[in-house]
């Protein structure tokens, strides 16, 4: 058995009659499932090959699809022929049993009526099945055969195969919304266009086109208030208003963004602010973007809520930096802020991860006006950011955040309920610092407050400890730090 | 070779980056090193476009994803491949390796399904710095850091219809 020049004891199934003059060459066949690697002579032909392939495979010859280099293997062929040498890997699909043969030509009538609507080369595909009834012969064959070879085209084919319904309507919306991300400046064109402009400043109809969106009916329903404000119809002329006018637009944004930083200074602001993100923004961002491709009137409908509160915050200076080494609350919010927006955007949540994804590249994340102003800086100055990332504990900070992302919302070195310990602090102190382009960070506390602490033991503070851990806490600050000590010590 | 009238088709590679040019601002700041892009892609052929997501394969008109239009498209060549043994063999696919929970950001992800599909169907594969990235990414400590966050992503750009596996 063994007389071929080179065979392996895997040959001996390859028996052929033909004589094997040439090599044994080890070809792999690959399937969807698994692969096999098949030894076969070089001189063979694709019928041999086939039929050592169906023993393996445990299939038909004639089931049997092999394509190589994107050509079908025709049984006339040979191996040579195609190039196919020792190592290669041929592809091989294994037809089921009821489309092989009778199958080919309803499919293939199947597949006319889908190119009749897609327009394209798969018409003549039915020239290539020899065994073609007729390019549309057979339709009412084609009905049962169809939901199997239909449903791999998603269903869209099938609605247009019913008569070009709903699927083009469908691709028209997609295909719109497509070019309307792509083109900015095609959105101000349409906007400019009188027709369009009438259609605006009638805000029922607007109201009505939104609502028709059956997620926005979902969110509406889980969240009364966008109802509320979509009824509103003040309200929705104003968007409207917005929308036309790109600059009023920012200008507005601005004014978001600052009153957003503004809540982050009272007491559980914070908390209500990631609260606002994932309640209300986060759904409104990937609703608003199936249907309108970044709506902008989602992010106004989703703040609006928000910009009721700032009227009760005091009020700060305009663009606050948070990264401020004078203001340790800010920057720990900004870091908190940090935490969350990374928290948000990993949740695999609501509807798409990756509308949420995106959002947080382009929005969630960096809207936040902490998140800003360091990106602005980091691009300044990017050894801030080698800075930051060589840190140790930061990477012991990213590696806790990574594991607990929940631990970091809630921990902020904002939260006025200090009670934290010490070494934290520290640790927070000296980020903060670091954030704030600090070379200063090399120096301990204690050089560093020397200046304060001085101040503390004039006035009568003898606790130098005390002392030293109260300015830490506070970040400097010798008032708080007075504050802090007298809190703590009676005297 | 022409030696019968077979019809070919030509196949074609939609490339989109997902980061929007953010990554090729980005990237050298906060990997260290420079990333053109974070790269989605798509297999295009018989007019439509083929992609692989968290929710497994999907379909759709090509560029009719959220995605938009591609960044870069690269002619694979051309497959005689007929559509009826595509689907068949995608539906193969889609029963096993390529199901939605089968989907890993960094070793098995749209990508991977764009370069297997572009061997079966031209003996091509697709251009080696879109298959390079998620080692790219691992290899900076910034990629490690983030890995365990990275993982639970999974992209699924929306707009397009999920094929499903064979019916008996």
């Amino acid at each position: 058995m063994a007389d071929n020049g080179g065979a392996d004891p895997v040959n001996n199934n390859n028996n052929t009659t033909v004589a094997l003059e040439g090599t044994i060459i080890k070809v792999t066949v690959k399937t969807p499932k698994d692969k096999e690697e098949i030894a076969i002579s070089e001189d063979a032909s694709v019928t041999q090959f086939k039929e050592e392939i169906s023993r393996r495979f445990k299939a038909k010859q004639d089931q049997l699809v092999l394509i190589f280099a994107g050509k079908i293997l025709k049984d006339g062929d040979s191996l040579n022929q195609h190039g196919i040498k020792d190592g290669l890997t041929v592809h091989l699909v294994i037809k089921t049993a009821h489309k092989a043969g009778d199958g080919a030509s309803s499919s293939s009538s199947g597949t006319t009526q889908v190119g009749s609507s897609s327009g394209n080369s798969s018409g003549p595909s039915s020239a290539a099945h020899p065994s073609t009834v007729g390019s549309t012969g057979g339709p009412a064959s084609a009905p049962p055969q169809t939901p199997n070879l239909l449903t791999g085209f998603g269903g869209l084919s099938s609605l247009s195969s019913m008569g070009m319904g709903s699927a083009n309507f469908m691709e028209l919306q997609q295909q719109m919304q497509s070019q309307l991300m792509s083109n900015p400046e095609m959105l101000s064109q349409i906007m400019e266009n009188p027709l369009v402009q009438n259609m605006m400043s009638n805000p029922d109809l607007m109201r009505q086109m939104i609502v028709a969106n059956p997620q926005m009916q979902q969110l509406m329903e889980r969240n009364p208030e966008i109802s509320h404000m979509l009824n509103n119809p003040e309200l929705m002329r104003q968007t409207m208003e917005l929308a036309r006018n790109p600059a009023m637009m920012q200008e507005m944004m601005r004014n978001q963004d600052r009153a957003l930083s503004n809540l982050e200074s009272i007491p559980g602001g914070y908390n209500a602010l990631r609260r606002m993100y994932t309640d209300i923004q986060e759904p409104m961002f990937s609703a608003a973007r199936d249907q309108f491709g970044n709506n902008p009137f989602s992010a106004l409908g989703g703040n609006s809520d928000g910009g009721v509160q700032p009227s009760r915050t005091e009020n700060r200076e305009p663009l606050p930096n948070p990264w401020g080494s004078t203001n340790p609350s800010e920057g720990g919010g900004g870091t908190g802020t940090t935490g969350s927006s990374t928290t948000g955007s990993t949740t695999p949540s609501v509807s798409n991860p990756l509308g949420v994804n995106s959002a947080s590249l382009g929005n969630g994340m960096f809207s936040s006006p902490g998140m800003q102003s360091l990106m602005q800086q980091i691009s300044e100055n990017p050894q801030l950011m080698q800075n930051m990332l060589s840190a140790p504990y930061m990477r012991s900070i990213m590696q806790s955040l990574a594991q607990n992302p929940d631990m970091a919302s809630q921990n902020p070195a904002s939260s006025p309920s200090a009670g934290e310990n010490p070494a934290q602090q520290l640790m927070m102190q000296q980020m903060l610092q670091m954030f704030a382009g600090g070379n200063s960070s090399s120096q301990t506390p204690e050089v560093q407050f020397q200046q304060q602490l001085e101040q503390l033991g004039a006035m009568g503070f003898i606790n130098r400890e005390a002392n030293l851990q109260a300015l830490i806490a506070t970040g400097g600050d010798v008032n708080a730090a007075i504050e802090r000590l007298l809190g703590s010590q009676p005297s | 070779m022409d030696k019968n009238d077979t019809t070919t088709y030509s196949v074609q590679l939609y490339i989109y980056d997902l980061s929007r040019g953010m990554a090729r601002n980005l990237s050298p700041i906060m990997l260290g090193k420079q990333l053109d892009g974070i790269w989605h892609s798509a297999i295009v052929v018989y007019g439509e476009e083929f992609y692989f997501g968290g929710v497994g394969i999907s379909s759709c008109s090509p560029g009719g994803t959220m995605l938009g239009s591609p960044d870069t498209v690269v002619e694979l060549g051309n497959t005689e491949v007929t559509e009826e043994i595509f689907m068949d063999y995608l539906s193969s696919l889609g029963e096993n390796t390529y199901r939605g929970d089968k989907y890993r950001l960094f070793e098995h992800n749209c990508n991977t399904f764009t370069n297997e599909l572009a061997q079966f169907l031209t003996g091509r594969k697709i251009p080696s710095y879109i298959t390079d990235l998620p080692s790219e990414v691992l290899s900076t400590p910034f990629g490690q850091i983030l890995r365990p966050i990275l993982d639970s992503i999974h992209i699924a750009p929306p707009g397009g219809n999920i094929i499903n596996g064979r019916h008996s």
